[in-house]
């Protein structure tokens, strides 16, 4: 705890008021810093290429620990989810014949694909292959290659930094707080690993580092480089700007936009997640373009503010232990 | 493996060949003809949801990872909420003996004080050593947050050591266990009965608490239904009513007071299973992973240990006690209260013990199976 653990205790009152003023500093109450504009990531995960650069750029950055290789065997995704040490996670989404289900003639919203339409033969044995036309092998009526609605979902995760962060409001300690820019940060000299954030996040997000200091660990919005004025390594790293990081309110309107443009190609499937108010209550400073339904993407779609709940479940305390407490007395005063 | 229903549900077979596509490697899609076994029945009819593979394959998912994250805590905090229970218990129904017992009851009092103590002792060092940085616990009272029931619960179990600690002493300056000088005298001076009404405040919280810390999470058997601290309260109630009248039962007191504590305790367990059922019902498809039988889950532990042999089991020895007890005339004897030691009423007590451990024991492990259900995590925040 102390960096003077080292020096020999030449003068051990100092060393006494130095340790009572280093086991009192969390309780010191300092001024909140000025405000700043909100800031956030506006996460598109339509141009998401799955290169996990943002992945390596937190790492690196954060000086975090790489986690023990695992084979999934699902997917390229071999993170599966973030962690104390791992603030940035890709996903990999693979949605083959996502249409079949749909396939019905009345339907007028199935997107109506090129089909072939040569009645070449299916090659067969025994049969002069090079009488075949080209392309040949191809069953008719079969999409083209180019049109296929096969397709391969990709997300780059991270916290929500939520308006009204579940973690937040949960942590005895305080050591979470939102930042002056709105973001969500855990002070790791208060942090005392009760665990009890991690129950309280609806997204799969924050998590304690029991092999390593047993304190709770997620992405800080690089706070750090955000104090001089830098982007996060995150979104720096990103090649295709799928993570966009800016003031939160320019955020929403870029995004609005381009939600825009892609229904008007077809994509009728993309949606926001978290860019309204509507999730939690508030919204989310960290938010998403989705091409599926949230659950796709392992996000739900409409979690419960687990705050909300104190006031309910108190009551059913209250009315419980009074009626106990009567019947108690009832029997007590009987004869 | 999944179990399936026999009862098949109406699906189109395009949707069945797609599930076979995208879901291969699990083999259990073809609705195995399957007698449903005597848990799955209370289960289904207890939480009103039967588990349907098919509809539940057929939900989006990634991957089936976990959806929010296990909770990390285990055995500390399972023995916590159980002594916690005890302690908050004992000194109401201590509490609740000084302020309307009878004379004969006053053993009541003095047990319940005493145990409350004893059971309170264990409490911190279990919380503390929970933590994942045990030496910064201090850090808990930096803060006082009403949002955040592990705040609340701090410091209300600290008020509450608080009134266990001086009424214990209280008493014991009353029982002379502290010897006989100016302290215990100024001591024994305090009034019990003011200490008992605050105290039993703080009790309950003490009790109920814990429930509302879990409800209060993402994690969805323990957040879905608001009855789980209506549930810890009345089980922190029924097992403390058990434990003191275990002891009065090994010490020996009047018959009287254990009748009265046999009636409290038949009572007590008729709430408790009145709190479970609707808290069953109201978490319907979330208590899962408390009631059902699939690897994790905790449906076996819970239907033996807890619902049958710990609740429903003590019940009704409990209330053919009574009903034999009834038709037995009282002899009333003017002075010299018969004492009485022994008896079934030890055993009823012993399981409702039992009983109200591996109600947390479950509650807490079905977390665990509850954090990594996605389905169910997804479905659950649906609302
Ligand atoms: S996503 Fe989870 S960890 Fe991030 S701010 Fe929200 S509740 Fe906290
Ligand atoms: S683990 Fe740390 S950050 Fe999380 S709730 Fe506990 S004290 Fe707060
Ligand atoms: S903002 Fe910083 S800490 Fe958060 S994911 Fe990006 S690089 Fe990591």
């Amino acid at each position: 705890m102390s960096d003077h653990n080292g020096q020999v205790s030449a003068t051990p009152i100092t060393e006494r008021v130095q340790q009572l003023t280093q086991l009192l500093a969390p309780f010191k109450k300092e001024k909140p810093l000025p405000e700043q504009p909100k800031m956030g990531f506006f996460t598109d995960t339509s141009l998401c290429i799955g290169c996990k650069a943002c992945e390596i750029a937190c790492k690196q950055w954060n000086q975090l620990p790489a986690t023990t290789p695992e084979w999934t065997g699902t997917s390229y995704d071999n993170t599966q989810s973030l962690g104390a040490t791992t603030w940035r996670h890709v996903q990999f989404i693979e949605q083959i014949e996502r249409r079949i289900p749909h396939v019905n003639a009345s339907d007028e919203k199935v997107l109506k694909l090129p089909l072939f339409e040569m009645d070449t033969p299916v090659p067969q044995m025994g049969m002069d292959l090079s009488a075949l036309p080209e392309l040949a092998g191809t069953p008719t009526g079969t999409a083209l290659p180019f049109f296929s609605t096969d397709r391969w979902l990709m997300r780059s995760d991270v916290c929500k930094h939520c308006a009204n962060a579940p973690c937040q409001e949960a942590c005895p300690t305080g050591a979470i707080i939102h930042t002056e820019f709105d973001t969500v940060y855990v002070q790791q000299d208060i942090c005392n690993g009760c665990g009890y954030c991690v129950v309280a996040c609806p997204f799969d997000v924050i998590a304690r580092d029991s092999e390593g200091d047993g304190q709770a660990h997620k992405c800080t919005l690089c706070y750090d480089r955000l104090k001089d004025g830098m982007k996060p390594a995150c979104a720096k790293a990103c090649p295709t700007d799928s993570i966009q990081f800016g003031e939160v309110e320019q955020l929403k309107r870029d995004a609005q936009e381009r939600l825009g443009f892609l229904q008007e190609r077809g994509l009728t499937d993309a949606r926001l997640y978290g860019a309204d108010d509507k999730i939690l209550e508030g919204g989310l400073n960290s938010f998403f373009l989705l091409l599926d339904e949230p659950e796709t993407y392992n996000l739900p779609s409409n979690p419960a503010r687990p705050s909300n709940h104190v006031l309910p479940t108190s009551l059913g305390v209250i009315v419980t232990a009074a009626v106990m407490g009567l019947i108690g007395t009832f029997f007590f005063k009987q004869e | 493996m999944r179990d399936t229903q026999h009862e098949k549900t109406e699906r189109a077979p395009t949707d069945e060949a797609f599930i076979n596509k995208t879901h291969s490697h699990t083999s259990a899609i073809e609705p195995i003809p399957h007698q449903s076994t005597l848990l799955e029945r209370l289960a289904s009819l207890t939480t009103g949801y039967t588990p349907d593979s098919i509809s539940e394959l057929k939900e989006k998912t990634y991957f089936d990872y976990p959806a929010v994250k296990a909770p990390l805590w285990s055995w500390e905090i399972i023995w916590y909420f159980f002594m916690g229970g005890l302690a908050a218990g004992s000194y109401v129904l201590a509490s609740i003996a000084t302020l309307f017992g009878k004379k004969e009851d006053r053993i009541v009092a003095r047990v319940g004080y005493y145990a409350s103590l004893l059971a309170l002792l264990p409490c911190p060092p279990l919380l503390i050593k929970d933590l994942g940085r045990p030496e910064k616990f201090l850090n808990m009272l930096r803060v006082f947050k009403f949002k955040s029931p592990m705040s609340m619960g701090v410091w209300g179990l600290l008020t509450f050591s608080g009134f266990s600690g001086i009424t214990a002493m209280v008493q014991a300056s009353h029982d002379g266990l502290l010897g006989r000088w100016w302290g215990t005298r100024l001591l024994s001076r305090i009034p019990l009965k003011l200490l008992a009404i605050p105290g039993s405040i703080f009790g309950v919280f003490l009790g109920g608490y814990t429930g509302v810390l879990l409800t209060v999470t993402s994690i969805p058997v323990w957040s879905r239904s608001k009855m789980l601290g209506a549930l810890f309260v009345s089980s922190a109630f029924s097992t403390s009513t058990a434990l003191i009248s275990v002891i009065l039962r090994i010490i020996g007191a009047p018959a009287k007071t254990l009748y009265k504590l046999e009636k409290i305790e038949w009572a007590n367990m008729l709430i408790e299973i009145t709190c479970l059922l609707t808290y069953l019902r109201t978490a319907g498809r979330t208590a899962k992973a408390l009631v059902g039988s699939e690897p994790k889950e905790q449906g076996p532990t819970f239907w033996t240990m807890m619902f049958g042999g710990g609740l429903i089991l003590p019940w009704l020895l409990q209330t053919l006690m009574l009903i034999a007890g009834s038709k037995q005339p009282r002899q009333h004897t003017s002075q010299g209260q018969p004492t009485k030691r022994g008896g079934m009423g030890l055993l009823v007590s012993l399981l409702v013990l039992m009983g109200g451990y591996f109600l947390r024991r479950t509650v807490v492990n079905a977390g665990h199976a509850s954090s990594a259900d996605a389905r169910t995590t997804l479905w659950n925040a649906r609302r």
